[in-house]
């Protein structure tokens, strides 16, 4: 039987080294991720877990128009934040959106983004093809029952989805990640710090082992501009996005003067609908603008049978939030 | 003299539950609560394929791990006696009966270890190898083999080819309802010991008395030397109905090893190891003249079994007595699949045929011009359609009266599509429904001691449903003492042996034993010569006994037999409406009305926590639950609750349960069995909203969002 080694150092530096220094070792944060993978699914087979519980890394601070998170922060508590509530209302919506309560509750910011595939097959270690986990061995799911899987991003080598609703509206607002290891801490846009799979499923991002996700920082949204988290499932609650969309406009004279667009249930990564946007900035405030928009956004999808009905479905989602937050 | 319920002061009065303190206190014991000294712990190896052979099971890594106990395998087992045929007709195959898999997740061994941690670890260890053959999966494979009605019950009466031709209107549709799992919240359990050479098993079943019989019989040890113990449950829906292997396994390892050993299955092993509802695939050919009457229905029901299995389920059994019409023809086959297990879940057969043939007359409705309450009140059989009896009771006119009443049906727009709300469709449909219950014999024994109290014994479980709690109250009200005197000691094969509880009969057959015991013992008491309002205490002070007893014994099915009446079972009508944003292919239930005649109600709040629970159960079937097997290789690929969606609170409107009808005038008690009537009428209900919002008639179940796009 494997023992898995516990600590729980209370000093950023330490809990890092602890990582570093085993190739093996992983952070474990609330663990409402990482657990289930190690200890039910047993898909990952870590020697040793380094609880970040006890770091000083909690809680919200403003920095003028910018909010700066600690990674430990629960989704409850950023959801809860006056500011979060007041400026940045989609990612309270996306938050509360999420999971459940129990779970937000335990679940932190850092582990949010760090949250791995729901893809069952990625799940089960019965399952041989997985390039994710085994790269090189293949993809089960493109050939078996897929459904809560990727069509933006996605390829031959794995369609596995970035789950995250939280992400979605981070991905919009272009917040960034600040990260820590023994070589100092380095700054990286959320919207560059996933990697699709390509041909290695297994790099999900640019973090080096060892290295810590300490803050998320997030530009607040200037005053006047709407914004809306839509989240499209079977199971009114506790279920992850078939797809969802967060969007935030600015509407002048009827004229949408800036658009921010994040997609959920699509992508391998969080995904950022660059191209929507630059169809909605600048044209008039329409059904027909939305519709274009949604159009851009769902270019090149990579569908397999279960996952075809997102492309319309996506589209969609994409022209009611816009519908939704230009009423 | 016997003892009727002609009062009811304490039937069906909605008390609380008898045992709920305990329950919600963590007091009451479920099987996984249950350990017993010098116990060591289980972990199944299961099949990572659906079909072939095992060409090599190495157990050396397994055995040479830390804390392990025994791995045992189909090549170094024990073997045992083949397992008998249940009461219900299922028979299974004996686990590790030789080196063949026939489906995925399949138990080939049983690895038992110090700990659970340390079973778990090397179950992992055992390397298996397969010549694997590629799984017969689809319903259409030609390689599957097929039963022409395997369950010798297809009817026809009439010329249902002529009456078709000769129809007015005709409907002609084919359903499809994917895999369901019964998904009870406690994972069943099983803590086997062999106590002096008698086996005892702490074990997740439905049907105690059954179970001790087939341990027995595989076992090779008399009756009297099994004991199953099943206080409380943790729900089962069906899946505690049949014999499993990792029970069998479980008391095998208890044996070898002459320990007691427990194993607890995992959310995964729930979904291959318990059974399900088999996908199905329904044809239906309603014809009816133009003002409504049917003259035609034609039913024809495949479903999937395992390759191996024999689980009795059909689906056309119900279709002959449903409605009044004088040409009438079911078929019904069974198509073996590498499938794990069936088995019953929750109005197994009754949920299927209902979703298609009261889908299909909404459809005749719909072209008929007629309101579908009408076509159902126009076709309404006054007497049982197949023998011309009587039914021994019949309010479903009633339920559907008084739920179209409470739901305002009358005010509906018939046309679809007429009715929106912001991004939303509204829609209404209904359905109507019977469940005959399913009662088998059962015995108990009444005491009645000094202090006044009673206590009543029987192997019968309570799943949840309130067993223990109408059972206290049918005793309290026979003898005419309070609840509080009455202890009811069940789930214990050293009792008198009852019915499984599943088929709505256990509260039937249980009642009615429960009304011959107390019938004998106060016939014993009147012997006693007791003085004018003297208490049980002191009549029993008086002669010098400690205690009274009487057996009672009922057997419902042997008198349905030659009955005058037709035995019915419970009737029910639902309405639902539905919100149904088209766009985005979102289907909510906004509002639903339950209405049922379920005969006499032992306990209105039980009764009515039945009828709640089937309506959830129902928006499961219809909107959300669907066990998805991998083409490929046959493993369920969504077997967490993560992946598998049961409803939430969120997908739950308040739902409005009316009882109506009259005590049955077969059943002695008067009761018809409530468990499964409120699951059946809701997956048709919904399925007939939601066309009546957009005008899309959906046939697959469940009708996730994909499907309204
Ligand atoms: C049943 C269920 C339903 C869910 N539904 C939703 C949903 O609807 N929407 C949604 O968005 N999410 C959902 N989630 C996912 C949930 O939000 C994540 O599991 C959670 O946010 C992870 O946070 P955690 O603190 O528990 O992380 P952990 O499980 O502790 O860690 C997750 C991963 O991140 C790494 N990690 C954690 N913190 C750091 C850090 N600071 N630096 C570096 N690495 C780190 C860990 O090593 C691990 O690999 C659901 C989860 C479950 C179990
Ligand atoms: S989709 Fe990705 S994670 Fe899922 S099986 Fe394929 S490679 Fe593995």
């Amino acid at each position: 039987m494997s023992d898995i080694e516990y600590v729980r150092p209370t000093d950023t530096s330490s809990a890092v080294t602890l990582v570093a220094e085993d190739p093996d070792a992983a952070f474990l944060a609330g663990g409402t991720t990482e657990l289930d993978l190690a200890l039910k699914d047993r898909v990952i087979r870590p020697s040793r877990f380094v609880d970040i519980g006890r770091l000083p890394l909690r809680g919200v601070t403003r920095e003028g128009d910018r909010l700066r998170v600690a990674a430990l922060t629960t989704m409850e508590e950023l959801a809860a934040d006056p500011t979060v509530r007041s400026r940045l209302p989609f990612v309270r919506e996306a938050l509360l959106l999420g999971a459940s309560t129990q779970l937000r509750n335990m679940a932190t910011i850092g582990g949010n983004l760090l949250q791995r595939t729901r893809c069952r097959y990625f799940r089960d270690p019965a399952v041989h093809a997985c390039n994710k986990r085994e790269p090189g061995s293949g993809c089960a799911a493109i050939e078996g029952v897929a459904r809560m899987h990727a069509i933006l991003g996605a390829g031959p080598s794995c369609i596995a989805l970035h789950a995250s609703d939280l992400c979605v509206p981070l991905v919009a607002m272009d917040a960034e990640v600040e990260l820590l290891d023994a070589d100092g801490t380095r700054r990286v846009p959320l919207t560059e710090f996933y990697r699709t799979p390509g041909d290695r499923p297994d790099v999900e991002n640019v973090l080096r082992h060892g290295e810590l996700v300490t803050h998320v920082v997030v530009p607040l949204l200037p005053a006047g501009t709407r914004s809306g988290y839509i989240k499209v499932r079977d199971r009114q609650s506790y279920e992850f996005a078939t797809t969802s969309a967060a969007a935030a406009v600015q509407v002048e004279d009827g004229t949408i003067t800036a658009a921010r667009i994040g997609l959920g249930g699509v992508g391998t990564v969080p995904w950022r609908a660059w191209e929507a946007e630059r169809v909605l900035v600048g044209a008039p405030a329409n059904e027909r603008t939305y519709r274009a928009a949604a159009e851009a956004a769902i270019r090149d999808p990579f569908t397999v049978p279960g996952t075809a009905f997102k492309v319309e479905l996506a589209k969609r989602t994409i022209v009611r939030i816009l519908r939704t937050v230009t009423a | 003299m016997t003892a009727t319920l002609n009062k009811e002061n304490i039937i069906g009065q909605p008390i609380d539950r008898v045992d709920a303190r305990r329950k919600v206190s963590g007091a009451a014991p479920y099987p996984s609560d249950f350990d017993l000294p010098g116990q060591v712990y289980a972990a199944l190896i299961s099949s990572t394929v659906a079909a072939g052979r095992i060409t090599r099971i190495d157990r050396s890594a397994a055995e040479a791990a830390p804390g392990v106990l025994a791995v045992l395998t189909y090549d170094n087992a024990p073997t045992l006696a083949d397992p008998p045929t249940n009461a219900l007709g299922s028979t299974m195959r004996r686990p590790l009966k030789d080196d063949r898999i026939l489906h995925y997740g399949q138990h080939i061994g049983i690895v038992v270890a110090t700990t659970r941690a340390q079973a778990l670890a090397a179950a992992e260890l055992v390397e298996v190898d397969y010549a694997v053959e590629e799984p017969v999966l689809d319903m259409d494979d030609p390689r599957a083999r097929v039963e022409d009605n395997p369950f010798g019950m297809e009817t026809s009466r009439g010329d249902v080819v002529a009456a078709l031709a000769d129809a007015d209107v005709t409907v002609d549709s084919t359903y499809t309802i994917g895999a369901e799992t019964n998904s009870p919240l406690g994972l069943f359990t099983t803590v086997a010991s062999w106590q002096g050479g008698r086996l005892v098993v702490h074990d997740t079943t439905q049907a105690p008395s059954f179970m001790r019989k087939a341990l027995a019989v595989m076992f090779g040890v008399p009756e009297e030397s099994v004991r199953l113990l099943i206080p409380f449950l943790g729900g089962g829906f069906g899946a505690g109905l049949r014999l499993w292997s990792h029970t069998v396994l479980t008391a095998l390892a208890a044996r070898v090893l002459d320990r007691p050993v427990k194993l607890v299955l995992s959310r995964p092993q729930m979904f291959t190891s318990v059974g399900h509802r088999a996908a199905s695939r329904q044809r239906i050919r309603l014809g009816a003249r133009s003002d409504g009457r049917l003259v035609a229905i034609d039913h024809d029901a495949l479903a999937a079994n395992g390759i191996g299995d024999n689980l009795p389920s059909p689906i056309v059994a119900g279709t002959p007595s449903a409605y009044a019409c004088d040409n009438l023809a079911t078929h019904e086959r069974r198509v073996h699949l590498n499938i794990p297990y069936t088995g019953f879940m929750r109005a197994p057969g009754a949920i299927e045929e209902h979703f298609a043939l009261e889908s299909a007359l909404d459809e005749l409705a719909g072209r008929l011009g007629v309101d579908p309450v009408d076509v159902r009140l126009r076709n309404y059989a006054d007497v049982h359609p197949e023998s011309g009896k009587p039914w021994s009771s019949k309010a479903l006119r009633e339920c559907i009266e008084v739920g179209a009443e409470q739901f305002g049906w009358s005010s509906r727009d018939p046309a679809p599509r007429s009715t929106h709300d912001g991004d939303w469709l509204v829609g209404q449909g209904m359905a109507a429904a019977t469940f005959e219950f399913y009662a088998l014999d059962c015995d108990v024994r009444l005491t009645i001691d000094r202090g006044g109290n009673a206590i009543l014994r029987s192997a019968a479980t309570d799943i949840g449903t309130g067993t223990y709690t109408i059972t206290a109250q049918l005793v309290a009200e026979l003898l005419g003492i309070e609840v509080e005197r009455v202890r009811v000691e069940i789930g214990d094969t050293d009792q008198p042996q009852a019915p499984q509880s599943g088929g709505s009969g256990l509260a039937g057959a249980l009642a009615a034993a429960v009304q011959d015991a107390a019938g004998a013992l106060t016939e014993r008491l009147a012997r006693l010569d007791g003085r004018p309002g003297e208490s049980f205490a002191s009549l029993l002070d008086r002669h010098g006994l400690d205690e009274l007893s009487a057996n009672g014994h009922s057997d419902l099915a042997a008198a349905a037999e030659d009955s005058d009446v037709a035995p019915a079972g419970a009737f029910g009508a639902a309405y639902v409406e539905v919100g149904v944003d088209e766009d985005l292919g979102l289907v909510r239930v906004r509002r639903l009305v339950s209405v049922i005649d379920g005969g006499r109600v032992f306990n209105r709040k039980t009764a009515r926590s039945q009828a709640i629970g089937g309506a959830v159960m129902g928006i499961g079937a219809a909107l959300l639950e669907e066990a998805a097997y991998d083409p490929n290789d046959g493993r369920v690929a969504n077997g967490t609750f993560g992946d598998y969606l049961v409803p939430v609170n969120a997908d739950v409107p308040d739902i409005d349960v009316t009882f109506v009808g009259e005590p049955d005038t077969f059943n002695p008690t008067g009761s018809k069995g409530l468990g499964e009537i409120g699951i059946v009428c809701i997956p048709p209900a919904i399925g007939n909203a939601v066309f009546h919002a957009t005008g899309r008639r959906v046939r697959d179940l469940p009708i996730t969002l994909d499907k309204m796009l």
